[in-house]
């Protein structure tokens, strides 16, 4: 097969490495990041899923018909059963107010439940899973409920009518999370076990979860019928509705490697058309003389189209190989960084990796060899003849266009596309207009400077149109890799700023105010610092604006919400509209002010100055709506629907509530403060931020990860683009230094033609950089919007060394070999 | 073998329209051989061109090895150079990815000959360089690479050999031994043969002689 020799011989001249490296790159990183994106996604689907312990909850507070049981055999979907509510625990005399679970076997379906025999336990080794809910008769509790009661595992304690023996303590349950509704000490019991403790009575406030897990095709018909059986006093949870931080944080991490794939592609993409074009410069008089030879323009395109066809296969092929090795090694770093493991990926991102590489192929590849067949046999007589390309505009023009389309297709988000757009636009409108101009103050400059600059310059003046290209193919480069390492620091730092290392890990709720102070001593003993107090009273709206209205959906009419009063905004809050209670003034004396959470102010439809009338216990309360408050969700503090002004609860015995950090070596700290003060309730939330730790830190190792990723491709444009104008670049300094001019001469030329070229690029990245990031700040990712000052001077500056660098490591062969040799090769 | 009937080329340039060639004409049987003589821009590559088939004349005819090829399309010349012709150039063009050994075989793979190997590989020892096979053209020398060129040319066995000054890049005496061998194998072979040079013993070598004048024949010798 004549089109695989020519390959093969053709395969020694660098330009069809550099094509085939970048065919391979291109490939390589759509199907790795896809890959390892796809893998990442799964772990991190499973790792959320467990905050619920399933794929979804059906939540009532009443018991579901056993009749759904069978649909859901029917339909292949998992599922399994927890009863939740408060109830007094007895052991003796002792008792305690405890979370009581009844759970039936399967629970729970993902995630896992970590119990020990050692209470307290922090050693792992003493830690296991649980393969089996507690067995009839028996109850897992809470280390803690031991002291509480005064018992120890083995011992017997009475849920309502019923004994049950503490067999194990639980460590950590994965739906841990799920709501502050039960303060108590956990027991987990078996659900068979419920009826004999006659603790469920008409009337008893009880939480009935049916979890479900399936894979997504027979999970959703599964649930869209079910949907329609549902009461109203049910509805399905999944973890957006349950965790609404943590899937944002998932859906910003998939933005970001899907914009890292893009990119990627982009990088890839500019590799192809930068190599293609340089094989098509130095195929041309291989090309006349097959034509002398007899080779007529259609045997030329099937020759050079073969060639390619079986380039993309090999290219693809090793890619694919590639990419699984990265996406693998990337993994296993990850692995070992933050000790998670990944489920394993489909194999649709094998196949896109693929696809990608044609695509690239047939839009950058093809149209700079397009003039090939066309290419007049009688240049073999005359050399000199001009061949006309495809002009280089229509060429930027359909890879551009191919780019745009394959960000629109992987992404589906305009708003991506469209701001990759609006920066490549930038970049390439202000090469167009400023790099003639920057070109012209460089040569001024370089006249009061020494020879090496001033040959360098008019080396650079010399190829203007060359130049350009050059500019403004480093400059996209730099621009995506500046954007995309912003980017993920931005991310990063958001998402680490979340949950501070030291964020508050524990409330304490129900805090009578005479046990203020004593708390208060004990945590100084300990070196613990308790944030502010919020004094707490719970209520039900009654009334806005001395009406009811009709539709009464929002859960805020339904139940009773937790209502505060603070003189100070708290940290995480913002004001949208209206003032806070510094500058606002009651219309009559006498007045309270009340500032509105802004999702329950717009569920309730509230604005400034509507009047609210809650319900306290029997007693009545209004208040004038002043400001509406936006509150960060994920912060882990108290949060508040109502803020009333300073002093409004005071008539109605307000108990306290306060958060704390505790670190696991104080843990025992819960035993003392409950020892002391039994009345108050612990929520102890630090195994769900550790939870959430992980997560987010497994989508910062991937983020990282595929950054590496592109980051290579990235290099490998930057080598295409210096070496593409070696050939003409050598022979010049091989000449000159045959001429007799210094290593120092032409290698410093070198170095200042590059180095300067890296710096127009840079400065132009960098103003291309702030309009991409501007659009993926505003539009993808929804981080606040700010200048990148360290861009400002990071950008040029390595644009320059890096370009410089390549450009005198690619020449680096004229001075090091002899003078004639050079010459004689390039010749 | 090859005929010009009043062949003619003109180019459009910057100052308006420029005769490079004017009314050629010209007849040439089969195994003669004819040197084109002239100063150097006369007009003898356009000329060469023209009749090999690579380029198209703005007036007059051409036949070659029957076959009116300035009747034909692009394709069609391709198919007649494919079939009858081979070139040596002055500079040589090799492809210097490729070694001696696949330079010559390039035709022949071309063509679908089989054996293309065993073949280039004699052609190659014909012209005495047995031992650089696998060498690239940038590892050899001027004489040594128009060797090559010459057996690429002759590899493929073709009716017409058509070189353009194939001693104008040598000097005198390396430019002697390539003479020498080209009119050896156009003798083994019975290739017919157009020289464009301005040598004098290259050019006396052969049986018809022809020099042009800024595109004008000046003078045709008779062929002997
Ligand atoms: N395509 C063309 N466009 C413009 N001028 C041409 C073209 N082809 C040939 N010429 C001119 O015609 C003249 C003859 O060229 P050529 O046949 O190469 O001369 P020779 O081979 O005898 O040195 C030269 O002056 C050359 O510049
Ligand atoms: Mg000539």
């Amino acid at each position: 097969m004549l089109a695989l020799r020519l390959l093969w011989r053709n395969w020694r001249s660098g330009e069809v490495k550099i094509l085939a490296f970048s065919l391979l790159m291109a490939v390589a990183i759509v199907s790795g990041i896809g890959v390892f994106t796809d893998r990442l996604e799964n772990a991190l689907i499973k790792e959320s899923n467990s905050f619920l312990g399933a794929d979804r909850i059906v939540r009532g507070s009443k018991p579901f018909d056993p009749a759904w049981h069978l649909d859901a055999d029917k339909a292949g979907v998992e599922h399994a059963e927890v009863t939740s509510f408060s109830s007094m625990v007895f052991a003796g005399d002792d008792m305690h107010l405890a979370a009581v679970k009844a759970v039936t076997p399967g629970y729970p379906l993902v995630g896992n439940l970590v119990v020990s025999d050692v209470p307290f336990s922090t050693n792992v080794a003493e830690q296991r899973v649980a393969a089996n809910i507690p067995p009839e008769g028996e109850a897992w509790v809470d280390s803690r409920l031991l002291p509480l009661l005064g018992v120890k595992l083995g011992d017997t304690v009475f849920v309502g009518e019923h004994s049950l023996q503490i067999t194990r303590v639980v460590i950590s349950e994965p739906d841990r999370g799920d709501g502050f509704s039960l303060f108590g000490a956990r027991l987990l019991m078996n659900a068979a076990d419920l009826p004999a403790t006659e603790v469920i009575q008409p009337g008893s406030r009880v939480s009935y979860q049916w979890l479900l897990a399936a894979p997504d095709a027979q999970l959703k018909p599964f649930l869209a019928d079910l949907e329609l059986k549902l009461t109203e006093h049910q509805r399905v949870v999944d973890l957006e509705s349950a965790q609404r931080g943590l899937s944002k944080t998932l859906g910003t991490g998939q933005r970001f490697l899907m914009l890292a794939g893009v990119i990627g592609v982009l990088l890839a993409g500019v590799a192809i058309a930068i190599s293609s074009q340089r094989f098509a410069a130095r195929h041309v008089d291989q090309v006349a003389l097959l034509k002398s030879l007899g080779a007529g323009a259609w045997r030329i395109r099937s020759l050079y189209a073969a060639q390619l066809f079986l380039l993309a296969l090999f290219a693809s092929g090793a890619g694919l190989v590639v990419g699984e090795l990265l996406q693998r090694a990337v993994a296993i770093l990850a692995s070992q960084m933050f000790n998670i493991e990944l489920a394993l990926g489909g194999a649709e991102p094998y196949f896109i990796g693929v696809l990608t590489g044609f695509v690239c192929l047939l839009f950058f590849a093809l149209p700079p060899l397009w003039h090939l067949p066309v290419v007049p046999p009688l240049k073999v007589l005359r050399r000199d003849m001009p061949v006309e390309p495809l002009r280089n505009g229509l060429q930027a023009l359909l890879g551009v266009s191919a780019v745009l389309c394959l960000i629109w297709i992987y992404s589906g988000d305009l708003r991506l596309t469209g701001s990759v757009s609006a920066g490549l636009g930038v970049i390439v409108g202000l090469a167009l207009l400023g790099a003639g101009v920057l070109l012209n103050i460089g040569r001024k400059l370089a006249a009061k400077k020494g020879h090496i600059w001033r040959l360098a310059l008019a080396s650079l003046d010399r190829r203007r149109g060359q130049s350009l290209v050059q500019i403004l193919v480093f400059a996209t480069a730099f621009m995506l890799l500046l954007t995309l390492s912003t980017v993920r620091t931005s991310l990063i730092d958001e998402w680490r700023f979340q949950l501070p290392e030291d964020a508050p890990n524990h409330f304490l709720v129900n805090i009578a105010p005479w046990q203020v102070a004593p708390i208060q001593t004990l945590a100084e003993n300990n070196e613990l610092e308790i944030s502010a107090l919020y004094p707490m009273v719970r209520g039900r709206i009654q009334q806005i604006n001395q009406a009811e209205p009709e539709n009464k959906r929002s859960e805020a009419w339904r139940r009773e919400v937790n209502l505060s009063w603070a003189t100070e905004l708290p940290k995480d809050n913002k004001i949208t509209d209206g003032v806070w209670w510094d500058q606002w003034s009651p219309s009559v004396p006498n007045e309270w002010g009340v500032s509105v959470e802004k999702g329950i102010a717009e569920d309730l439809q509230l604005n400034i100055g509507d009047q609210i009338s809650f319900s306290l216990g029997g007693l009545e309360l209004n208040a004038r709506v002043a400001s509406i408050r936006s509150l960060n969700w994920d912060s882990m503090r108290p949060n508040f629907y109502f803020l009333f002004s300073p002093g409004a609860l005071d008539g109605y015995s307000p108990m306290y509530l306060t958060s704390l950090f505790l670190p696991p070596e104080k843990k025992l700290f819960i035993n003392d403060l409950l020892h002391e003060q039994p009345t108050i309730v612990v929520v102890e939330m630090d195994k769900v931020i550790a939870q959430i730790r992980t997560i987010v830190e497994r989508v910062s190792a991937g983020v990282e990860g595929v950054l590496w990723m592109v980051l290579a491709s990235g290099l490998l444009v930057l080598f295409a683009a210096v070496n593409a104008s070696m050939d003409s670049r050598m022979q010049e300094a091989g000449l000159l230094r045959a001429l007799g001019s210094r290593r120092k001469l032409i290698l410093g030329s070198v170095a200042v033609e590059f180095a300067s070229l890296g710096l127009f690029a840079g400065v132009l990245a960098v103003i291309g950089t702030e309009v991409l990031l501007l659009g993926l700040q505003a539009w993808v990712f929804n981080i606040p919007v700010q200048p990148h000052y360290e861009l400002w001077l990071l950008g040029p500056l390595l644009g320059a060394a890096l370009v410089g660098g390549l450009g005198v490591y690619s020449c680096r062969k004229v001075v090091t070999v002899a003078p004639g040799l050079v010459l004689r090769e390039l010749a | 073998m090859i005929k010009a009937h009043h062949v003619s080329k003109e180019v459009r340039s910057a100052e308006g329209k420029l005769v490079i060639l004017n009314e050629v004409s010209l007849s040439l049987d089969k195994g003669q051989s004819l040197a084109i003589t002239g100063a150097s821009g006369s007009g003898k590559s356009t000329l060469l061109g023209l009749l090999a088939g690579l380029d198209l004349p703005s007036s007059g005819s051409i036949t070659l090895d029957g076959d009116e090829i300035t009747a034909m399309d692009e394709e069609g010349r391709a198919a007649v150079r494919a079939r009858s012709v081979g070139f040596v150039f002055q500079s040589f063009q090799l492809l210097p990815g490729l070694s001696a050994l696949e330079n010559v075989m390039m035709p022949l793979e071309l063509h679908g000959v089989a054996g293309a190997r065993d073949k280039a590989q004699m052609f190659l020892e014909r012209v005495g360089l047995a031992e650089r096979l696998q060498h690239y053209p940038k590892q050899l020398s001027g004489g040594e690479q128009q060797r090559v060129a010459i057996a690429r040319a002759f590899a493929s066995e073709p009716a017409i050999l058509f070189a353009d000054e194939p001693t104008g890049n040598l000097d005198t005496v390396t430019g002697s031994k390539i003479i020498d061998l080209l009119f050896d194998l156009n003798r083994e072979q019975g290739t017919t043969l157009v020289l464009v040079t301005h040598e004098e013993r290259l050019a006396s070598l052969c049986e018809c002689r022809m020099q042009l004048e800024a595109g004008k024949v000046l003078l045709t010798e008779e062929c002997a």
